[in-house]
């Protein structure tokens, strides 16, 4: 995997984690004014997301570093995985900013058009790329590393939920 | 004609006449949930728990506040506050100009309040408006009270019944009522008799939000209450709403029988598209 493809699927994966916890904290206290704990959530996600993504890339630093041969494996897998990922994140990055851009009037059609539909597909789309990585990787290690990859980013919103936010 | 399917959180809570809660029996809700073929939503109540056959008060009630608290999303997404105050600034600019003194904005089943409280943080009605909040769940006007004052927001919560807004009605002529997300609630024989409450109180205007029913919004409420909402009861309760929520001619129809000297108007668009931005859209009525 080249540097270039693993840092972006790194900085993709811990944004869509920063959003994850965002998601996780939303609708959940009723206040008017809650920017401040928005933010932390965002922070939560991101930190829950390297922390959940931590033994994949260390296990496969460690791969790489007793068999390089699998470079080529990683590097397949990890660009099957961004094709599929880089277009998601940048509907979502644009709808985000017309988000922000538009008139209080307006700034639902983002949301009613792109941010809600396409956070109900995230699930699919995320192992889309998964199952794209799994199939290009002929080593089963790297393989297993994709599909663990998967599961810690489907994993953040729902855990930063349970442990954060959860109210009975 | 067929009846009306329920929203779960129709059939969670029961009060008395002195607003006390009154136990439900979980086979009763499930019951009727089951005759009515909501076999997804007696699923969804049969989980809940019962202890002797009752459903526990305590998990009803949290769970009631986590279902309005995910509403809320909803509408903060939706900038729904800001809408309301849009439409209601000229109208309490017309009341301002009968005379001096304040203008009250009634909102009746408030919920948590999320519209007073937003319209209160925001100051966006300016100064003289006094924003009041009725609801016939105590836990809910409870919390809406709670969350007001731990925010410093200057609005206040009463724990009442939709039909009977004068416990919050002053002087009509000075007054608004407004609503939203409310009226599907209500059961069609009952609509007229809700604009008349008002109309007996002569208030200056009306104004009820509520969901224009057609395709789109069914498949909006489905895709969004998936999208944002964690709770079962949220996501069954908020698709149903934009199925069962009454058409404009009905709302029409309801509002010029119960209240004969208002002028109404339901500002409802096309169907023919997606509206996006009015999901919820107004029946407004105001004092010939």
């Amino acid at each position: 995997m080249t540097p270039a493809v693993a840092v972006t699927l790194l900085a993709l994966a811990l944004l869509d984690g920063a959003l994850a916890g965002f998601r996780a904290s939303l609708g959940r206290t009723g206040l008017i004014n809650h920017r401040k704990s928005d933010y932390q959530a965002a922070r939560r996600g991101t930190g829950l997301a390297g922390v959940l993504l931590t033994p994949v890339i260390t296990a496969a630093c460690i791969g790489l570093l007793a068999h390089p041969a699998l470079l080529g494996q990683y590097a397949r897998a990890g660009k099957a995985m961004l094709e599929v990922y880089g277009p998601y994140a940048l509907l979502m990055l644009t709808a985000l900013a017309f988000y922000t851009a538009l008139n209080w009037r307006l700034k639902y059609l983002a949301s009613a058009l792109i941010l809600g539909p396409f956070t109900l597909l995230r699930p699919v789309i995320t192992i889309l790329g998964g199952a794209l990585g799994l199939a290009q990787a002929n080593d089963p290690a790297v393989a297993v590393l994709a599909g663990l990859s998967v599961i810690a980013v489907l994993m953040v919103e729902p855990l930063a939920g349970r442990v954060w936010y959860a109210r009975n | 004609m067929a009846p009306r399917p329920l929203e779960i959180t129709d059939l969670l809570w029961s009060f008395d006449a002195g607003g006390q809660p009154v136990a439900v029996a979980k086979a009763a809700v499930v019951g009727r949930l089951t005759a009515l073929g909501q076999r997804r939503a007696a699923r969804i109540v049969s989980a809940f728990p019962a202890p002797d056959g009752i459903l526990d008060p305590g998990y009803v009630a949290a769970l009631g506040l986590r279902v309005h608290c995910e509403l809320q999303r909803l509408g903060e997404e939706l900038q729904f506050a800001r809408r309301v105050a849009a439409l209601l600034s000229p109208i309490v600019g017309t009341i301002r100009l009968h005379g001096p003194g304040p203008v009250r904005i009634v909102d009746v089943g408030c919920g948590l309040g999320f519209v007073l409280r937003a319209m209160a943080a925001s100051s966006a009605l300016g100064a003289g408006v006094e924003l009041v909040g009725v609801d016939l769940n105590p836990f809910l006007i409870a919390e809406a009270s709670r969350l007001a004052e731990q925010e410093g927001l200057a609005c206040r919560f009463e724990q009442g019944d939709a039909f009977g807004p004068e416990l919050a009605v002053q002087d009509g002529a000075r007054c608004v009522i407004i609503s939203s997300g409310f009226v599907h609630h209500l059961p069609e024989p009952g609509l007229p008799e809700f604009f008349a409450a008002q109309a007996r109180l002569r208030v200056a205007a009306f104004a009820h939000w509520d969901i224009a029913p057609c395709l789109w919004s069914t498949f909006g409420a489905w895709v969004y209450h998936y999208a944002r909402m964690r709770e079962p009861v949220s996501r069954h309760d908020g698709v149903l709403s934009a199925r069962r929520a009454y058409s404009a001619a009905r709302l029409q129809m309801a509002a010029q029988t119960g209240a004969p000297g208002y002028g109404i108007q339901v500002m409802e668009g096309s169907h023919w598209h997606p509206r996006a931005l009015d999901v919820l859209r107004p029946v407004v009525g105001t004092l010939l």
